[in-house]
């Protein structure tokens, strides 16, 4: 007796709870919509009003913060116009994704350049994006570094360190993090400069053996460069393969590491493009060139140089010189024979990064 | 009658149909998507993309974990049901609502709460590191981790079923001079039994999906402390959708075939 009468009350109570929910969800849809509407009028209106839609990678987020009111005040003097901001942050391929997805934004800032190819690809950035702009369309530089606990209680001076016995080292996944293809590349990158200078030319199967070599001792192969700091401040391991903005960042909030810029690593260079489809759609194609362009003025530089990236403008970048020392055996994707040939060796299916995965 | 209008044919029509169509919308379309995305490129990309050995090691290590975290929630879960419903102490009803939290919290708050306990500066971490034992990032916490997101599942099972339990049974057990032990193998353990095994089945499945508070403790490491739903993760992070659409049906599968056990296990009990 006692379960049938609970049977019906449950029932009861169920379809009063489906029925919420139902109106729930015809609220929710109907609120989403009004809210997105405005935002598209605002950008069409033009009447002296714009709104630029910045995508950018999530590391950018602190200097973007203080370049944005800038390029605002410079933009109003300029023209007259007032410029207001929506940015989103996300991991770089994430953003890319989000982007080619159906996110309009303006301005992509990403991580690296294979991130802008995703909107080449899905037909958003034309194809000759790299010649709008200085310097290749690169917008800062870094450089891949080793952060380890205060005082380098290993004594870690270089990528070979990493291969000793004990040694716990955290990078993040380049599957889930494009940025952290730029930490694989320079590992792979220091075994090939290792296997030039002992057999006198490049060999991939010893750069590939080194890289197993490192992977042996990963600690925690997290799905953002975040991720693996966030890892890092938590205890675990001893040593992290990151940007060194990244760790001059977490550096200046306090954190107590020591960064050690390995002899030979890579040289970061981080893109930003105008995304034709959808500034000829919003009818913001003059702000949104006149914003790139602005990342290459020494104020905007400046700012990117506080924030702890490298300047792509020579005098800013000398004045910081002494902040900045430029490794001997630095090389860039190029050395790796460019962002094409790096993906089909080390990132494609069943690549060199998957073997060392699979341990094959 | 003036609510005779609530109790016109058309509603009982209306709510049948607008059910049906929510179940089909929400639950059977995008199912039924994965299936057909992931077995769209044959039988035999399909087969390939499970033989993947980063994929079916993912797998394999999802179902020892979920495994062992379902056996500790069992025990703890079973223990946990009784001292509720048999025992009175104060702070009972708000311990009884805490064992739902679980549910309610994103299990990345759980994930962070796991870090923090046992991470390596915390007290239980320093402690383990001196023992040599590694916890956070190391397959010790993903089986924490899926206990914490399972806990409630065996608890709610069971406490209907302990509260339902006629206490004329025990005590006529007793009265025939059973010990307690006997009384509580042949009266009290049966008729907990149908809640044990659909609660175990439902903590099993939840746990073989658990990702949020799993990506967080887990290293992430193929072979070694990569999980199944975070595998899915990465493939569909790095644009491999049929590999991840392979594994998430291989889960699905699995997940429903027990479902379907519990199903089973619960009409059997409500025909005797």
């Amino acid at each position: 007796m006692k379960t049938i009468r609970i049977a019906t009350r449950w029932k009861r109570y169920s379809i009063g709870m489906l029925a919420v929910l139902m109106l729930l969800t015809v609220v929710l849809s109907g609120c989403g919509k009004s809210a997105s509407e405005p935002s598209a009028a605002a950008a069409s209106a033009n009447n002296g009003d714009v709104t630029l839609v910045i995508g950018a990678y999530s590391v950018a987020k602190d200097a973007l913060g203080e370049i944005l009111p800038k390029f605002q005040a410079y933009w109003k003097q300029k023209t007259g116009q007032t410029v207001t901001f929506q940015e989103s942050y996300e991991a770089s391929g994430t953003q890319a994704r989000a982007i080619a997805g159906g996110f309009e934004a303006d301005v992509a800032v990403l991580s690296l350049e294979g991130d802008i190819d995703k909107l080449v690809k899905a037909g958003l950035v034309n194809k000759q994006w790299k010649k709008e702009a200085p310097d290749n369309s690169m917008i800062t530089r870094s450089i891949v570094v080793l952060g380890t606990r205060k005082g380098n209680p290993l004594g870690i001076h270089s990528f070979q360190d990493l291969t000793r016995p004990g040694v716990k080292v955290l990078y993040p996944n380049p599957k889930t993090s494009g940025g952290a293809q730029w930490d694989i590349n320079a590992i792979y990158g220091a075994g090939l400069k290792a296997s030039e200078r002992t057999e006198g030319k490049k060999d991939p199967a010893a750069a590939k053996a080194f890289l197993e070599a490192v992977h042996q001792n990963i600690e925690s192969l997290d799905k953002s460069g975040r991720a693996s700091m966030a890892a890092f401040e938590y205890g675990v391991g001893d040593v992290i393969v990151t940007y060194e903005n990244e760790l001059l960042a977490r550096m200046a909030k306090g954190a107590a590491y020591d960064l050690v810029v390995p002899d030979d690593t890579i040289l970061i260079e981080n893109p930003a493009a105008v995304v034709d489809s959808y500034v000829d759609k919003h009818g913001t194609r003059k702000v949104a060139e006149a914003f790139l362009q602005y990342l290459y003025t020494p104020e905007a530089q400046e700012i990117f140089a506080k924030n702890g990236f490298r300047p792509v403008d020579q005098t800013v970048f000398n004045k910081h010189k002494q902040q900045y020392p430029t490794p001997p055996g630095l090389f860039d994707i190029q050395y790796l024979g460019g962002w094409s040939e790096v993906r089909s060796t080390l990132y494609s299916k069943r690549g060199i990064w998957y073997q060392v995965l699979a341990g094959i | 009658m003036n609510n005779t209008w609530i109790r016109h044919k058309g509603w009982t029509w209306g709510f049948r149909t607008t059910v049906l169509l929510y179940f089909l919308i929400l639950i059977v379309l995008p199912i039924a998507g994965v299936y057909v995305n992931s077995l769209s490129d044959g039988w035999s990309a399909f087969v390939q993309n499970i033989a993947d050995p980063i994929a079916w090691k993912a797998v394999l290590l999802t179902l020892q974990l979920a495994l062992v975290a379902t056996v500790i929630n069992v025990a703890i879960g079973t223990m946990s049901a009784w001292v509720l419903v048999r025992y009175d102490f104060p702070g009972k009803s708000l311990l009884n609502s805490i064992v739902d939290l679980p549910f309610a919290l994103p299990t990345a708050v759980g994930g962070l709460m796991i870090l923090v306990l046992l991470g390596p500066h915390s007290v239980v971490g320093r402690a383990a590191s001196a023992l040599g034992l590694d916890l956070v990032f190391h397959q010790p916490a993903i089986v924490v981790a899926m206990v914490f997101v399972t806990f409630p599942f065996v608890i709610r099972a069971i406490q209907p079923l302990l509260e339902e339990l006629d206490t004329s049974a025990e005590e006529a057990s007793y009265t025939l001079g059973a010990s307690r032990a006997l009384t509580f193998f042949r009266v009290i353990l049966p008729a907990m039994l149908p809640g044990i095994l659909s609660g175990a089945m439902l903590a099993f499945s939840r746990a073989l999906a658990e990702f949020g508070a799993v990506v967080l403790v887990a290293g992430n490491i193929p072979g070694r402390t990569l999980t199944a739903s975070v595998y899915i993760f990465g493939e569909v992070e790095s644009d491999n959708e049929a590999g991840a659409a392979a594994v998430s049906i291989l889960l699905l599968t699995l997940s429903f075939l027990i479902l379907w056990l519990i199903n089973l296990v619960q009409t059997r009990r409500a025909d005797t």
